[in-house]
Parts: structure tokens; C-alpha cells; sequence
């Protein structure tokens, strides 16, 4: 023995080299995909790979999610885990697109409406909405609105302290802080659209009255085209307008319309902005342009050497004379955002944006750099246009652009597993903490089954009828996929269970029976007013109740 | 007289050097080229499938550490069967790998150009596999072959595809450097010594009389 070891040193030594690499190297792979499964009950065909799912690794991270965000963690003021000290500027945004992202999961699993998944969004909306008085510096209004570096407090339009004509324009909620207004009021429309509880709809419609009133009027009640800023669009920061930050209140506004049947978009609050912005808006290759100004800014935030040469017109480029700023971050989000309500702008614009954005590292790796006025920069907006654009691609369902893009952007983080395997985040520390988290969620956001686009549309009336789960020992379970198949009569669940767990149902008209493999498992047990429990041992489920 | 001895002393050397090319790209005979395509075949689709196996990896700090398996098949196949083979497995390899899996050609085929010159400058050694020496010669021309490889991939990025620095060193060039260099070190040679024992068991094998 010892002289077979001795006659191939060098063999016995790379060897145990390259299991010694692998060995300590095993980390990171993907996740592993939901087994589907083909059952036939009664006759009728049940193909799980027919239903969306959500993967394990997107429920983990759900999972440590919820520790930055619930109330059981930490109070609505409290940033633990967010590391967002150096980032304020952009902790709303974090949490707005945290949203989106778990309102794509939850729609997956439409048929999962426990409280978990419910107080986690009503807490993040909470958390949104801290203010000055009741958690100081530590709240999003001084960290959006009132911080020093910014320090926007009260506004007047026009921008004038001498014009006793002009328009006041509010503080924190008023008109000129859409970037904040607009993010609000979707997040508590989704809510409203995943949870349908109503607690929310007052206050949303104060935002749809106050836009409306905006973008119709000059602020005193008398019609103006193109509302207040003659641009038919909300300025934020606070005298320059966005498409992206308009994209928010626009898909807001059709979600409401959806909801509660009203026709604020079919008034045409928005065609003068949606004008604006597919006409003036738009760079030398008809993409998006990031920014507009409609006065002088007063803000030390902006370069006052980058400013347009009157008041008002678009935002300069900080690469190059003479040309608009543009961002792949803003392009990428609005095209997202608008292709609910101008698809064919969003089928026309996405492979312009591809060819001036994405730049090729390799066969498998792509990422979207910041602006193509400066192609060989690199940081924290190219690290964002990636990331925003992995969600477009999804939506545009160009697969192959987002694997390229999601090998870039993951491929330098590893996955932090907790000792109990229940949750998992992306550790982005050694690059940038305040990373960390929007990585996490930004999983989400590039690779669920539904995206923007999806969930801009109410869910019909008959929904809210379906039986669903409505309580269950979440902490024990996974649940890849649950929902109401209304053609079929029928409810898919796949779920893993830890522990063993009980899982209860509501809206079952009589009691349900549960299949698996086409074969009755149980019947479930009533055991409460409407309430049918499901009692599962550790394990792996595919199983069809009707 | 002299001058004609001369053309022809000429000629022969040149004969010789071609000769000695073809030799060294396994091409000198139709059946000799025929199964060098063959390899080369073999090794594009190998590449292929290996390159789609997603790889475990720790990151420590700004290092990537791992296996990264695609690459020690373009350098065996340039050890078994010379510089050609190994070009086209590393080239064509880089260049299906992206059209079916990805839809791409990425920078005009220049970066599948660099993955060609690992097969290329391994080929240009002779192997014996059974032999520990001559096993790590395979290592250290893997390693020379990559690190331009890696240098080429670099340039070409900044220069061609034009992104920044920063991108080339931190998601192509550190990568490359942490995972390549150790995989072509250590695994070509395993996979080259295994590889052996298997096509000289398959020998015995199809040699093997049972009514000896």
C-alpha cells in the first residue's frame, strides 16, 4: 500500500487536494425545485407543475425577513439587520420593493392567507409610515424627508418665497413626495388586494383625491392641464419629476380603479403625465430619461453644476454635456411598472434598453450598467439597475437574460443557512451590509411566478370564496404550493412539514377530503364555525381537497 | 548542383516541419484527423454538459473558492489529443455552451477564443499518464494555459466589451484565479490518471478472449 502511495505521490496529493476544495467549498447551490406530482381523482387530472410555486430557498428567506420586520422581533422604529445607518435615502425604497417582492410570493400561494403572511405586510406598511413624533431619527420621515442631508420640509409651488401666489405643496404626505406617497399607497393597496380587509382603503383614497387634485388642477380646485407642475406628473425631492417614481402611483391608481370599481385612471388623471413621459421624457434613443426639473431645486443635494439652464427641463447627465440623465435602475423599474398600462411601449423599449445597458462578463454572467454615459463605471446603481432589471426580465419572461444577470449578481454572496434550516439570507456584508437584506428579498423579486404586471389587477369577487387556509402552525411548515383551482373545484396544496402540524381551512361549504396520489388520505376535521382542520406529520405532501 | 541540393535540402525540411505540425495536431493521416475531430466532438460536448452542473462555492471575503470542472476538460482533451482538439473543445465549447443555453455570442467569440488557448498550450506537451512527473507537467501547462486564458478574458473585457476594472478583477479575473488555477491543478491530473485506468480496463477488455 504504502508503495502504491509512494510511486504516485503527486496523483495521491491532488487527490486529496480536490477533495479537500470541494469538501470545504460545498456551499451555495441552488435550491432544490418543487416536486411535482400528477394526480387523478374521480377522473379529473391534477397536474401540480400546472400550479405556481414558490421555492424553498424564497420561503427561507421569507423567513428571515420576517425578523427584520415583525413586531415580534423588533418595534416599527427599530433597524436591526436593515444596516441602512449610511443608506437613509434609500431605506423607504427597501422597504417598498421588500414588499412588492413578498406580495408576488404571497400571490403564489394565494390559498395561504394566515396571519404570518398578513401582519408581516401590515408591520412593513407600519414601518413605512414611522414618524418624527413618535420615533424621532429613527423614523422614515426624518430619514426620507426631514434629514439634514436633504432636509425637505415644507414646499410651495413656484418655487418663489416672494410669489404670494404660489401653491403650498405639503411636507412628508404632501403632493411633492411621491417617492414616499406613491410607495405608501401601493403597498397598502396590495395589502388590501392580497388580504381584502378594508382597514386600509380610507387613506388610500385621501392619496387617489390628492393626485387626482394634482395632477387635474393648479392646487386651487381650478381645471389645468397637466395639474399643478404642468407636466401631469408628481415631483418628489421635491421639484423634479420621475417616471419611475410616477409608475408607482399610476400602477396604484389602476389596482384601486380594479378594487373598488372606480374609474380615476379612466378620467384621465394620468394622460397628460403618461404624454409627457413617452414624448419629453425620453433620451436620444427614446428610453426613459431619469428626471425632470420643474423649478430650482433648493436642496444642497443636487450638483448646482448639473442643473438645466432654465428652471425647468430635464436632469443632466453627470458623464457627459449636454445630454439627459439616464439610469438603468429608473428605466428598467418604470418599464416594469407602466407595462400593465402601455404594454407596447415595454415590448418596444426592452430590447433598446438591453442593447445600451447590458454589458456582457461572460457566456453565463451579465449585468445592467448604472448609464451608458459612463459604460466603465461600476457601483452601487449598476449593482441596483441589475437588480431591477432581473424583475423586468422576468416579467418580459426573457429567462436566458435573467439566469445571465442573476449569476452575476449572486455570484459573489453566499447563502447564510440558520441551525434550524428555516431561514436563509444572502450575505452581502463583505461587499456592503445595507446589501444583505435587499439581496434577500431581491430573490424574490427576480424570480417569483407573478410580478408587477400580475398584481396590478383586483382579484375577482368569486376569490374571496374560495376556501383557503386561513390559521396554521406556520412555524412548522413550508408551503410551496396552495390554491383554489375554481375550474376544477379543488384545492392544491404542497407543502413540507418540520412538525407535526395543523393546517385550518375556511370556506368549505361541506367537509373536504384529501387526496394523495389519487387515493383518500383523510377527511379533515371541523373544528370550529366554517373551520376544517388538516392534521400532517413530518413530511412531504402533494395533496388535492375537494 | 549545389543550388538544386539546397532547394531540396529546403524542401524537405519544410516537408519535415509540416509533417511534424500535422503530427503534433494528430492530422498527419485522414484517420488520424478524423479522430481528433472525434475528441474534439467528444470534448465540446462534455464542456457543454459540465458547464450547465451549477458548482458549490464559499466566498471568503472577496475570494471565491470552489471547483470549476468545465475546464479541466478542454485541458485533457488537449493532453489526449494534442493542441487542435483542445482549441476547438475550449473555443466551440464556449461558443455552443452560450448559444444553447444562454442565446448568446459573447464579444464576437473573442472570450471562446481564450478558453480555446488553454487546449492549445496543453496540447503542446506529450503525456504520460501512468507517470507522476509527467502528470504534474500536466498540471504546471494547464495552469500556464489558463493563466493567459484568464489574462485574455481580462483584456478582452476592458478593451473590447469595455466594463470597468473593477468588474474584470472582482467577478471574472478573482474568480478565475481562486477556482480555475486550483481545479486545473489538482483535478486535471486526477481525471487524466482515471480516465486511463478506464479506457485501459475498456482495452483489456474488448481484448479479452474467453476461449483462451
Amino acid at each position: 500500500m504504502s508503495n502504491v502511495v509512494t510511486r504516485n505521490k503527486f496523483i495521491v496529493v491532488a487527490f486529496v487536494m480536490t477533495i479537500v476544495l470541494s469538501g470545504l467549498t460545498f456551499g451555495n447551490l441552488p435550491g432544490q425545485p418543487v416536486p411535482p406530482d400528477i394526480q387523478v381523482v374521480d377522473g379529473i387530472v391534477y397536474n401540480f407543475a400546472d400550479y405556481a410555486a414558490v421555492d424553498h430557498e424564497m420561503l427561507a428567506i421569507f423567513n428571515y425577513l420576517n425578523t427584520l420586520v415583525s413586531r415580534d422581533y423588533q418595534g416599527y422604529g427599530e433597524w436591526d439587520g436593515w444596516y441602512a445607518e449610511n443608506f437613509h435615502g434609500l431605506q423607504h425604497y427597501v422597504i417598498a420593493f421588500m414588499a412588492y417582492s413578498v406580495s408576488f410570493l404571497f400571490e403564489t400561494t394565494s390559498g395561504y392567507r394566515t396571519a404570518y403572511y398578513q401582519n408581516f405586510l401590515y408591520d412593513l406598511i407600519k414601518k413605512m409610515n414611522t414618524t418624527m413624533e413618535e420615533w424621532g431619527e429613527n423614523s422614515i420621515e426624518y430619514n426620507e424627508w426631514l434629514h439634514p442631508d436633504y432636509n425637505y420640509v415644507d414646499y410651495y409651488y413656484p418655487n418663489d418665497p416672494n410669489d404670494t401666489t404660489a401653491v403650498y405643496t405639503g411636507g412628508f404626505r404632501g403632493p411633492a413626495n411621491i417617492m414616499w406617497t406613491g410607495h405608501y399607497a401601493l403597498m397598502m393597496s396590495l395589502y388590501e388586494r392580497l388580504f381584502n380587509t378594508g382597514e386600509m382603503k380610507d387613506e388610500i383614497t385621501w392619496f387617489m383625491n390628492d393626485w387626482e387634485n394634482s395632477l387635474t388642477t393648479d392646487g386651487r380646485g381650478n381645471p389645468q392641464d397637466g395639474g399643478i407642475w404642468e407636466t401631469g406628473l408628481i415631483p418628489c425631492e421635491p421639484y423634479i419629476v420621475f417616471v419611475q417614481c410616477n409608475s408607482v402611483p399610476i400602477t396604484t391608481t389602476r389596482l384601486y380603479d380594479s378594487m373598488y370599481g372606480t374609474t380615476y385612471f379612466d378620467s384621465g388623471m394620468w394622460d397628460y403625465g403618461l404624454d409627457f413621459i413617452n414624448n419629453v421624457m425620453q433620451d436620444p434613443y427614446d428610453l426613459f430619461m431619469d428626471g425632470y426639473y420643474v423649478d430650482r431645486p433648493t436642496s444642497l443635494y443636487y450638483d448646482q453644476s448639473r442643473l438645466p439652464p432654465d428652471p425647468r427641463g430635464p436632469a443632466q447627465s453627470p458623464y457627459a454635456d449636454g445630454r439627459p440623465k439616464v439610469s438603468s435602475y429608473c428605466d428598467a423599474w418604470s418599464l416594469a411598472f407602466l407595462d400593465y398600462t402601455q404594454p407596447e411601449e415595454t415590448q418596444r423599449d426592452y430590447p433598446i434598453f438591453k442593447d445600451l445597458f447590458l454589458k456582457d462578463v461572460s457566456t453565463d454572467m451579465a449585468y445592467i450598467i448604472d448609464t451608458y454615459n459612463n459604460p466603465q463605471g461600476f457601483g452601487t446603481y449598476d449593482i441596483l439597475g441589475t437588480l431591477f432589471s432581473m424583475h423586468l426580465a422576468n416579467q418580459m419572461k426573457d429567462y436566458a437574460t435573467l439566469d445571465r444577470l442573476t449569476n452575476f449578481f449572486y455570484s459573489i454572496f453566499n447563502k447564510v443557512w440558520s441551525s434550524d434550516g428555516r431561514m436563509m439570507y444572502f450575505d452581502a456584508s463583505d461587499l456592503e451590509p445595507f446589501l444583505t437584506p435587499v439581496a434577500s428579498f431581491g430573490w424574490i423579486y427576480g424570480h417569483s411566478s407573478y410580478t408587477i404586471k400580475d398584481i396590478t389587477e383586483a382579484r375577482s369577487a368569486e376569490f374571496w370564496d374560495y376556501p383557503y387556509i386561513s390559521a396554521a402552525d406556520d412555524s412548522s411548515i413550508w408551503v410551496y404550493q396552495a390554491v383554489w383551482d375554481e375550474h376544477k373545484n379543488a384545492f392544491i396544496l404542497n407543502i413540507k412539514v418540520d412538525q407535526a402540524a395543523t393546517l385550518s381551512f375556511s370556506n368549505f361549504e361541506s367537509t373536504p377530503t384529501a387526496y394523495i396520489s389519487g387515493l383518500r388520505f383523510s377527511e379533515l376535521v371541523l373544528s370550529g364555525e366554517g373551520l376544517y382542520d388538516l392534521i400532517l406529520s413530518p413530511g412531504t405532501y402533494q395533496i388535492v381537497i375537494m | 548542383m549545389t543550388m538544386e541540393i539546397n532547394t531540396d535540402t529546403v524542401a524537405q525540411q519544410d516537408e519535415q516541419v509540416k509533417s511534424s505540425i500535422r503530427e503534433k495536431l494528430h492530422i498527419q493521416y485522414s484517420h488520424a484527423a478524423s479522430r481528433t475531430l472525434l475528441f474534439a466532438v467528444a470534448g465540446v460536448f462534455l464542456y457543454i454538459v459540465v458547464s450547465m452542473i451549477p458548482m458549490p462555492f464559499r466566498m471568503v471575503g472577496i475570494l471565491k473558492f470552489g471547483l470549476l470542472p468545465a475546464v479541466t476538460i478542454i485541458a485533457l482533451v488537449g493532453a489526449t489529443r494534442g493542441s487542435l482538439a483542445g482549441f476547438i473543445t475550449g473555443y466551440l465549447g464556449e461558443v455552443l455552451y452560450g448559444l444553447l443555453v444562454y442565446n448568446v455570442v459573447v464579444t464576437m467569440t473573442l472570450t471562446a477564443v481564450a478558453y480555446g488557448i488553454l487546449g492549445l498550450v496543453v496540447g503542446f506537451g506529450t503525456y504520460d499518464f501512468t507517470n507522476g512527473r509527467s502528470l504534474a507537467k500536466l498540471s504546471i501547462l494547464a495552469v500556464i494555459g489558463f493563466l493567459i486564458t484568464i489574462l485574455l478574458t481580462v483584456v478582452i473585457g476592458i478593451g473590447v466589451e469595455k466594463y470597468s476594472l473593477l468588474t474584470a478583477i472582482a467577478y471574472l479575473m478573482l474568480p478565475l484565479v481562486t477556482l480555475g488555477l486550483p481545479t486545473l491543478f489538482f483535478l486535471t491530473p486526477v481525471l487524466a490518471k482515471l480516465c486511463f485506468a478506464v479506457s485501459e480496463k475498456v482495452v483489456s477488455l474488448s481484448s479479452y478472449d474467453p476461449t483462451e
